[in-house]
Order: structure tokens, then C-alpha cells, then sequence
């Protein structure tokens, strides 16, 4: 072990990476939470304010919502995208080209323009109304925006690519001659998706859904815009507790619960994923 | 069950630590700006800084050789930097409830009125003429409507109509407590309180009738933009709005009418932070922008009713009632006591969230 490291050496690489974050994310970070936390007195009356801010019924309610919200954003996300990246897994050329195209390009886009976006099509008087009103089907305008619904369309669409990417990754690494041999051994398809292709994805299905359920539990313009009065998620108290109340330890604590929860699933999230071996593949 | 204790302990004894690290990104724009002479100054950005640069910046640096530069910042932006004491700012242009938050903790200098050279004081309205900020422009929350959804005439005349959902069906909008102040004063009135006995507002009293009228509202809105969009695509056919956000979307199209009785008067304002570096330039600023001409230049683009009465003349008559020769606002309208506010917000911030959630 005594090489001298190389300029190429990942951990020489990862360098510059790591000191940027360190100086202008995590040293503030911390130095937020402390000075915060310290305003408020002792470290008995800090866990007295912590406790009673944390199972105040506000927050309850909105980490109650916060997870649902999340995990139904997770299922919905990963049914549509599971076919959308073994599309992509198997096949090539323009098809692939296009499809990944779709999935990628509005990912560039303001995520408020495109929540906007949303609202006009999902609104009473949206396109969408409007064409299943005209067509007869529906009688009344369904109630699209502003409630969870209208989150939940928000939410997957823009999470969506994370899970597609996630999952392709994983698929593209599920060697084809093992489908292959199973079908040549009598297997039906289904049987040996079943049994051969499912299993061999389910990494990428667990990393793909922490990821995207990581991002959800702190998302605030989507549910912020496209929400009804009652949806209010974590991160939407935490931001009417900086800008208008300017109650900033209760801030601080609401985020140290919202950041504890994630790093909670993002230790998962690295146990789960070999993240070296995606690296090498 | 369980509740928040009222008090936030963090909001006065707070050090300098914290704000530094929120401030820090925003040193790097504005420090490569250092031009000769300059002022630079807190404003909400967007359109509002595309009519002021045509009608106010571009014309003041013609004169006076000062360049305007303006510099984005949220509320709680501009706390942290006061409190870093990293303020960069010589000039902050915001609603009068914030520059009332930063008076409160000492921020900002008082306004000097015996110095302005080209306004005359006495020409400025006396509600918006305080010691520590002085009004830029006077707006209001009135009740707006769509005018697909209801024929201009047989709209709403009175908050106790707009709560009336027997004689007005139809769906609503209210600002959320994510706005800043959700119309409390509106829901009293709705409820009987005469208009110049809101204040101590009854937050009691002022949700219960709040509840009232809760099923018809679908969504509460947090920033101007929705609110109008709301109501200019009739997902609401009815609402409390920013008189100027209505005027502007009125002017380009948007089928909306507004009705000015029990409106609340609100201002943006001019403030000077303490340690501001173009302390003159600020000062000419503020006295420059203030006469009847730019003013009038200025607000028949904004929408908005000027505060140098000298310059009513000049205002859109959308804005003036035909009875009186005066604005709206002065009118059928009343102040919003931002200081009950400043002093309330975080117990109705409270009630507000256990409220929207039952």
C-alpha cells in the first residue's frame, strides 16, 4: 500500500468534490443547526422546544402525509417506469434514442414551469377536462388540481427519469443469454420473467425507489402549487417557518428531522446498492 | 395534544453565524458590480424591475449618473444578512410589513424628509410617511372575479356577499398563510365587524368564520401569480387579490373584474439598512423617485396608486373613485395594521396550521 497515489486514483479525483461540499454545504449546514438550536437555550429547554414542536398536530400531520404522499409517488413511479426501462434495456437505435429523449429533455426544464404546465392541464378548465366533457364521459370537471391527486401527477412526473435511469442501469447489466437458456429449458415468459429477470432487476427496483422516495419527502413546489389546502408536506412548514414567521430553530428542527429521515434510507441505499460495481459496469 | 410553545426563541437571540452561511452566495453578484457611483437595492425582481429599470433606473442614472443596481432577496434573506452584519444593500424596496420586521430589530435608518430636494413631504400620503420607510406605491387585497363566471354588476358587493355561498355559489379564493397575512381583517367584516374596529383582530373569531365559507375554497394561494391564474382561468370564479396583480392581468386580457368596497390598503416601501455604503445615492433615490412625475410615469405601467397625491392627476381612473376624486383605497378602503401583525403573525402562523388541517 505504499504506491504513491495517482493522479487518477478516484479518491485523488473525488477530491475537489468533496472539499466543495464540505466548505459550502456541510460546514454551514452544521454551523446553522448548532447556532439555531443554541438560540434557544439549554440543551433541557432545546429538547423540550424539539419535542414539542415534533408532535405538535401540524407536523404529525404533515410527516403523516409527507410518507404517504411519498410512497404512493414511489409505487406509481416505479409501475409506469419498470416497463418504460426494460423498453429501453432491449432495444437500440432510434427507438431507444426516442424514448430516453422523452424521458431526459423535460428533466432540463424549470420544474416550475413545468408544474405550471400541470395546472393548466389538469385545471376545471383544463385540456383534459375540457376533452372528457366534450366527449361525454364525464358530466362535472374532475377534481384534478389542487388535491392529492393533482400531487401525486406532479410528483411522478418529474421523479420519473430517476427511477427510468435507476432501473436501466440495472436491467442493462442482466446478462440476455440467462433469459435465453431459460426459454430453451421449456420456461413460458412469464416464468422465466418471474423467476430469472425480476430477481436479477430487484436491485435496481430497491435503489430506484429510495431514490425517488428520498427526493419526495422533501419535495415543496409540487405539492406548494399543486396541492389542496390540507396536503401541506414537511418541507412546505419548514419554508413558511423561515420566510414568515422567521421562527428559524423551529426551522431547524423540523430539517434535522427531515434530514435524519434521509440519510436513515440513504444508509439503506448504500447498503442496498454496490455502488462499485455500477461504477465498473 | 401536544402544541408548539407561542414564543420563538431563536427570532431575537440570534447570532451572526447563522447568516453568514446564508448570505454568502449572494456576495458574489453583487460584488462584481461596483461600478463609479451606484445604489444598490433589494426589489422583488421579475416584471416589477423590467417597469422600473424603463420608467425609474435607466431616467434617474440619466440625471443623477447613479446607476441602479437591483439585487433579488427573500425576507428571510435580508434578516440573515442584516444579522451577519454582512449588509451589502443601500436600499431596500419591499412591502411595508417586512421593512416593519427589519425596523423592529433596529436595521434600518430613519428617513430623513427635511433633506428631499425634488419631492415635496408634504405631498406624500401620511399613511405610507413613516420614520423608518416611506411608501413607494399603494395597492390593495380587493375582491376580484372572473367575468366569465360572474357578470360584471351582479358581483359581490361586500365581504359578507363574497361569504354568502347561498346567494353566491361558486368557488373561492383566499391567500394562504404562506402569503404573509391571510385576510383575517376580510372574514371579520364578513362576520360584522365594522371596518375601523378590526384591530386587535379577534383570530378567534376571524377563523371560526373563516370555516364558514372553507368548503368553497379549493385551494388558498401563497404568491400573486396564482392567485391570478386562478381566477383568470375560472378554476375560482372569486377571490381575495393584490389590486395590481388584477390590473395587470386585466390589461393584458384576462377576463377579471375587481371590486374595490372594504379593500385593505397595502404598501411597498422604500427603507435605508443600517450601513448602507451609497447612504447619499439612497437618499437622492428615494427623493428622486418620488415626485408626482415619476411616480405617474412609473404606476400607469404598474397598476399601481402612487403616494405623491400631487400625482393623482396622472393615475389610471380604474384606480380612482368617481365619487370621491380619490383613490379607491382611500376611499371604501382601510389600512392593514402591519404593526398588529408583526406582532401576531407567528400566533396566527400557528392557529393557521392546525387550522388548514382539521
Amino acid at each position: 500500500m505504499s504506491k504513491p497515489r495517482k493522479f487518477n486514483d478516484p479518491a485523488v479525483l473525488v477530491m475537489p468534490a468533496v472539499l466543495l461540499l464540505a466548505l459550502v454545504f456541510v460546514g454551514p449546514l452544521i454551523w446553522f443547526f448548532i447556532q439555531a438550536l443554541a438560540s434557544i437555550g439549554t440543551p433541557a429547554e432545546i429538547v423540550a422546544h424539539a419535542w414539542a414542536i415534533i408532535t405538535s398536530k401540524a407536523v404529525v400531520t404533515a410527516l403523516s402525509t409527507t410518507n404517504w404522499i411519498s410512497l404512493m409517488v414511489t409505487l406509481l413511479v416505479l409501475l409506469i417506469s419498470y416497463p418504460l426501462a426494460y423498453y429501453l434495456a432491449n432495444n437500440q437505435g432510434l427507438r431507444f434514442t426516442l424514448v430516453l429523449f422523452c424521458i431526459v429533455v423535460p428533466y432540463f426544464t424549470s420544474i416550475i414551469v413545468r408544474t405550471y404546465s400541470w395546472m393548466v392541464l389538469l385545471g376545471r378548465n383544463g385540456i383534459i377536462n375540457q376533452v372528457l366533457q366534450h366527449l361525454g364521459i364525464i358530466d362535472e370537471p374532475l377534481a384534478l388540481l389542487y388535491t392529492k391527486t393533482g400531487v401525486l401527477i406532479g410528483m411522478v412526473y418529474v421523479l420519473l427519469p430517476y427511477m427510468v435511469l435507476t432501473l436501466f442501469a440495472a436491467m442493462k447489466a442482466i446478462d440476455p443469454s440467462l433469459m435465453r437458456a431459460a426459454r430453451g429449458l421449456g420456461a413460458t415468459g412469464f416464468y422465466a420473467f418471474t423467476r430469472i429477470y425480476f430477481p436479477l432487476s430487484i436491485h435496481g427496483v430497491i435503489s430506484g425507489s429510495l431514490i425517488v422516495f428520498i427526493l419526495a419527502i422533501g419535495f415543496f413546489i409540487t405539492p406548494a402549487l399543486m396541492g389542496g389546502p390540507s396536503d401541506v408536506m414537511i418541507a412546505m412548514l419548514i419554508e413558511r417557518s423561515v420566510e414568515i414567521m422567521f421562527d428559524w430553530s423551529g426551522a431547524a428542527i423540523m430539517s434535522l428531522l427531515l434530514l435524519f429521515a434521509t440519510l436513515v434510507l440513504y444508509a439503506i441505499y448504500y447498503r442496498v446498492t454496490d455502488v462499485r460495481r455500477m461504477m465498473r459496469a | 395534544m401536544n402544541q408548539a410553545k407561542p414564543a420563538s426563541p431563536g427570532r431575537r437571540k440570534f447570532t451572526a453565524g447563522v447568516a453568514v452561511a446564508t448570505v454568502a452566495p449572494t456576495m458574489f453578484f453583487i460584488g462584481k458590480a461596483r461600478a463609479a457611483e451606484q445604489v444598490v437595492v433589494r426589489t422583488p425582481g421579475g416584471v416589477f424591475d423590467d417597469v422600473k429599470k424603463e420608467t425609474i433606473y435607466d431616467p434617474f442614472r440619466k440625471e443623477t449618473g447613479i446607476e441602479v443596481v437591483p439585487v433579488a432577496a427573500t425576507t428571510a434573506k435580508l434578516m440573515a444578512m442584516m444579522k451577519s452584519g454582512q449588509n451589502e444593500l443601500d436600499l431596500i424596496d419591499t412591502g411595508d410589513s417586512t421593512l416593519l420586521e427589519l425596523e423592529k430589530s433596529n436595521y434600518l435608518q430613519a428617513i430623513n424628509y427635511d433633506e428631499f430636494k425634488y419631492t415635496n413631504p408634504a405631498d406624500i400620503d401620511p399613511v405610507v410617511k413613516r420614520k423608518y420607510q416611506v411608501g413607494c406605491f399603494i395597492y390593495a387585497m380587493v375582491l376580484g372575479y372572473n367575468t366569465k363566471a360572474i357578470k360584471p354588476g351582479s358581483e359581490p358587493k361586500s365581504w359578507a356577499e363574497f361569504w354568502d355561498l347561498k346567494k353566491f355559489p361558486g368557488r373561492r379564493t383566499l391567500p394562504d398563510m404562506a402569503s404573509g397575512t391571510p385576510s383575517l381583517e376580510f372574514a371579520l367584516i364578513a362576520d360584522g365587524v365594522p371596518m375601523d374596529k378590526l384591530y386587535p383582530l379577534d383570530i378567534d373569531r376571524a377563523f371560526k368564520s373563516m370555516s364558514r365559507i372553507r368548503s368553497a375554497i379549493p385551494k388558498f394561494w401563497d404568491t400573486g401569480a396564482l392567485s391570478s391564474t386562478m381566477l383568470a382561468d375560472n378554476e375560482v370564479a372569486m377571490g381575495a387579490i393584490w389590486s395590481t396583480r388584477a390590473a395587470v392581468a386585466i390589461d393584458q386580457g384576462a377576463p377579471l373584474g375587481i371590486m374595490w368596497n372594504q379593500n385593505a390598503l397595502l404598501a411597498q416601501a422604500y427603507g435605508i439598512p443600517v450601513g448602507a455604503k451609497n447612504l447619499a445615492n439612497a437618499k437622492k433615490f428615494i427623493d428622486w423617485s418620488s415626485t408626482p412625475e415619476a411616480q405617474a410615469r412609473w404606476l400607469a405601467k404598474y397598476k399601481a396608486i402612487p403616494v405623491n397625491t400631487k400625482a393623482y392627476g396622472a393615475t389610471s381612473k380604474d384606480l380612482m373613485d368617481p365619487a370621491t376624486g380619490t383613490p379607491w383605497t382611500r376611499s371604501k378602503g382601510f389600512l392593514l395594521d402591519i404593526n398588529w401583525w408583526a406582532d401576531n403573525r407567528q400566533k396566527v402562523g400557528q392557529y393557521w396550521s392546525k387550522w388548514i388541517i382539521s
